[in-house]
């Protein structure tokens, strides 16, 4: 799942102090997992907006929305809807980046401001301690390091650890954070397949990563197929 | 907004409901309790049942049979706590009672006026139609009224029932009886469109042994009514009572409070076997009642005609294989019991004198009917109760006299039959086991009978009601089945909170969020937490929070001494009284504090805590229940997270989460709380540079 946390509320306000309605829009997977932008935070971020605007005496109307996922058509487009009828003059999406960026591509000239600062792909370690996982570099290699990977656990994501930095199975950034080589050896240990460690990885293309610029995924046979009724 | 569908979702029946023959919702009459709605709870009573004041003195209660609770500790006192609300209500039932207006042209006679008889009048005057009630004695109730004691139901608690039927229009005639007085056919002369029958059991049953003529050997009906009349025969210092059930009980605790010294009631049945209520039975044994258990009788002894004894013969089975009744004894092992009154109390049966020279058929003792119909062999005359049923309890009376009344609504409006199955609900049935374990135990409130030696020595009731206090306690034990979360699977993001959140290991999510209605204790934790805000409840919505502050707040007002606004969330179980339960507008305004009580505060989520500030509170004080004594496992944790979390928000945004005040009652809510809300007041006019004085917190 995508990770992100809330952003400040005062940043939030800042973003809107100067439009009269505004629209909280939260998503209803990721950041809901996340506590970081479901319904609830929305209602916790329209409530502490409208507190802080009661106070300084300004109107605002601060209105609240939640729709299943931020980065489809079909959902955005109530909101799309919403935001026209309703003549809504900013939205705040407590969506990941993700989100904010495909809302704002449909609505075009409504501007669209982050709730949320988008961290990581991470999964639930335990309850509320979510942990960074994947690095999305388009060419896994999961399947030479244990299922452990270094490129977004290592802090420098070396490919042939570890590092003189790890000590005593943590990583000198923070007591906090395990070091990914310390946990890559262990696994393959209990795999047994720790002589694969023997051979060094080459440097890897990372062209398929953020380096080859922005990417896209296409299945074919998905694309929209034309039935031959539509109107000219 | 969230979703309280959950209010609109059929769950089976709480199992209490379900188990009441007329299916009073018992549930929601506790939770009104705890509300301090006992007008409603009173109108909710009367709606199922128009004996509900006899109900909540002798009913058999078959709902705390079946209450959940029963696994986890004792059963809640939901008989008593009907009979608080009886209590509770008198001036306002009293201020109800209205005449209705015949709106039907048909009129319709009833012959008897026990609980069967009087209900069916009460539900076809409330169908406008205009209702004669024939009595042959000079007073109504039926057996309520003649046969069951005054120490377990003084009469003008069943007048008060009796006088609230009758003050819907419907007539009443004492004194009349069908069948010697007024003949059926008379009835129907007079233009009655419909009659039923509805005379009960009134006779008691005799037995064939040698001397069972002689004087001193008396029958339980009429026994118990002259003792009903003040009117009792003198017994002497030895009874014997023959039978075990729960009249013979009644005949055997009267004798003894008409000074007999010695009572010994005689069943043939062995105690594991007694029909009688258990409570029926330790009751008599602690007024020294003796029971021989497994005797039946031989013959009565008597001397110049009047009884000086009974030899009795041993009962080695009383059902046969096939479970009849079939008695078999042993002849060779006999007792002798020396008495100067015997009573006779095995049984009762009917009285078809009304049938006297009309066309309508009877097998033996027993009407010809049809159960699904109540109609008898004569087109438009019914019948239900006892008569036809044989011998039930009084609120299964209650539930034939309102069949009887939906099945001659029908037949006058339409002209046929109306078939009435008696099906019982589905419900929800015995809590798990595993989930049993995890409900803390909360020992219940029975009030203390008189004691024994002084309740022999009148006919008092020996029962007390509760206090508003103890109601209000023993309303908390409830476990409010059917009441608990619902996750809205449109909007439920499978993301485990709830399965991780919940304490008693109920929810579980499948694809979505589920949480099974007889598993969910409707603590409301997971809801406070849901991160899609998916969850609703059906008791206190996740809603009603923001609906009663929004009722509150329009109409509060700083006052000119501009002291500071509170809303303060109340822990609903600690309340003895209801003056502190339902808020007053203006009590608010007057104070400054707003209350929301909350059953459980720990289902609060923190944006129930801010929203009290966009309404221009000041200030949100939260009032748990004593440390420790919350219901829900882990709830005081969570609440206290969320409470830190909300004033997480509020200094982030530079309003201060000081302005959050979050206690634990202390010693009890009208001792501690007005010093609470003093404090957190003290504090927030510190804040705001307002002045304290002048700053009295009323309850």
């Amino acid at each position: 799942m995508i990770v992100g946390e809330r952003k400040p509320l005062l940043e939030l306000k800042g973003f809107i102090e100067d439009y009269h309605k505004v629209l909280i829009v939260g998503c209803g997977t990721c950041a809901t997992v996340c506590f970081a932008g479901g319904e609830s935070e929305v209602e916790v971020v329209g409530s502490a907006l409208r507190i802080a605007f009661l106070r300084e005496g300004k109107e605002r109307e601060i209105l609240e929305d939640c729709v299943t996922r931020q980065c489809e058509p079909e959902f955005v487009e109530k909101v799309v809807q919403r935001v026209k009828e309703e003549g809504i003059e900013a939205v705040l999406s407590l969506a990941c980046g993700v989100g904010v960026n495909f809302v704002a591509g449909q609505l075009e000239d409504v501007p669209v401001f982050p709730g949320i600062n988008t961290k990581f792909f991470g999964a639930t370690v335990e309850p509320g301690v979510w942990v960074e996982m994947c690095a999305g570099c388009g060419n896994c290699m999961l399947h030479l390091t244990g299922g452990i990977c270094p490129v977004a656990r290592c802090s420098k994501s070396i490919l042939n650890g570890p590092c003189g930095g790890s000590s005593d199975g943590k990583c000198e950034i923070s007591p906090d954070v395990d070091c990914a080589w310390v946990l890559i050896v262990e696994r393959m240990k209990k795999l047994n397949t720790l002589e694969h460690l023997s051979q060094i990885l080459e440097p890897r293309d990372w062209s398929t990563s953020r380096h080859g610029g922005p990417r896209r995924v296409v299945h074919e046979e998905l694309k929209p197929v034309e039935t031959g009724n539509e109107q000219e | 907004m969230r979703v309280d569908s959950a209010a609109e979702q059929q769950v089976d029946a709480a199992s209490c409901v379900a188990a009441c023959p007329v299916q009073t919702d018992t549930r929601l009459y506790v939770e009104l309790i705890t509300q301090g709605k006992y007008e409603d709870a009173l109108e909710l009573l009367l709606k199922a049942n128009p004996f509900s004041s006899v109900c909540g003195r002798i009913c058999h209660h078959p709902c705390e049979q079946k209450c959940r609770r029963n696994r986890v500790d004792a059963p809640v006192g939901l008989r008593l706590l009907k009979r608080f609300i009886m209590e509770s209500t008198v001036d306002y039932r009293l201020s109800r009672r209205e005449r209705v207006e015949a709106t039907r042209s048909e009129r319709i006679a009833i012959i008897g006026s026990g609980p069967g008889g009087l209900t069916a009048a009460h539900d076809l005057a409330e169908m406008g139609f205009a209702v004669v009630v024939y009595e042959k004695w000079d007073t109504p109730g039926g057996m309520l009224g003649t046969a069951i004691p005054r120490y377990r139901l003084p009469y003008e608690v069943l007048k008060e029932d009796i006088d609230d039927v009758l003050s819907l229009g419907v007539e009443l005639q004492t004194g009349c009886e069908i069948g010697r007085d007024l003949q059926i056919d008379d009835l129907r002369d007079q233009g009655f469109a419909a009659i039923l029958i509805a005379t009960g059991l009134p006779e008691s049953r005799t037995l064939g042994v040698p001397g069972i003529d002689s004087g001193g050997v008396l029958l339980a009906i009429p026994f118990l009514r002259a003792v009903g009349l003040g009117d009792a025969p003198s017994l002497g210092e030895r009874v014997v009572v023959i039978g075990g059930g729960n009249v013979a009980f009644d005949v055997a605790r009267c004798a003894r409070r008409l000074g007999a010294e010695k009572v010994t009631l005689v069943s043939l049945e062995s105690q594991q076997e007694m029909p009688a209520w258990e409570w029926e039975m330790e009751e008599a044994l602690q007024e020294e009642v003796e029971i021989s258990y497994s005797w039946g009788p031989k013959a009565v002894f008597s001397e110049d005609g009047v009884v000086r004894g009974i030899e009795m013969k041993k009962c080695t089975a009383v059902f046969d294989d096939t479970g009849r009744f079939n008695p078999r004894f042993d002849e060779g092992d006999v007792s002798t019991l020396l008495a100067d009154s015997i009573i006779l109390a095995i049984g009762q049966r009917g009285d078809l004198t009304c049938i006297a020279g009309s066309a309508v058929k009877a097998s033996g003792d027993r009407l010809e009917f049809d159960p699904e119909t109540l109609a008898t062999t004569e087109p438009g005359i019914f019948a239900c109760g006892e008569v036809v049923t044989g011998p039930g309890a009084a609120v299964e009376a209650v539930r034939e006299g309102h069949r009887a009344a939906r099945a001659i609504l029908h037949y006058l409006d339409t002209g046929e039959l109306l078939k009435q199955p008696v099906t019982e609900p589905p419900s929800l049935g015995d809590i798990p086991l595993d989930i049993a374990e995890k409900i803390k135990r909360r020992e219940p409130i029975i009030p203390e009978l008189v004691p024994a030696e002084k309740r022999v020595r009148d006919f008092s009731e020996i029962e007390r009601g509760f206090t508003e206090a103890e109601a209000l306690a023993e309303a908390k034990r409830c476990l409010a089945c059917t009441t608990g979360a619902l996750a809205d699977e449109e909007k439920c993001a499978a993301c485990l909170t709830c399965v991780r959140i919940c304490p008693f290991g109920v929810a579980q999510v499948e694809r979505t969020a589920v949480m099974p209605q007889e598993q969910c204790q409707a603590c409301g934790l997971c809801a406070a937490e849901c991160p899609a805000a998916a969850i609703a409840l059906k008791r206190f919505g996740t809603n009603r929070m923001r609906e009663e502050i929004g009722n509150i707040f329009p109409r509060m007002e700083r006052g000119e001494d501009l002291q500071p606004l509170i809303v303060s969330y109340c822990c609903l179980f600690e309340v003895t009284s209801r003056k502190l339960v339902r808020a007053e507008p203006s009590a608010a305004a007057e104070t400054g504090v707003a209350r929301v009580m909350v059953p459980c505060v720990a289902r609060l989520s923190v944006v129930d805590i801010l929203a009290p500030f966009e309404l221009g509170a000041d200030g949100v004080v939260i009032i748990s229940c004593t440390e420790g004594d919350c219901l829900y496992p882990t709830a005081e944790e969570r609440l206290s997270a969320r409470v830190q979390k909300a004033k997480g928000v509020l200094d982030e945004i530079g309003l201060g989460g000081e302005r959050i005040d979050h206690w634990r009652t202390e010693g009890s809510a009208e001792v501690s709380w007005s010093a609470f809300w003093e404090i957190s007041k003290r504090k927030l006019a510190a804040l705001d540079g307002m002045s304290p004085a002048g700053m009295e917190v009323g309850t």
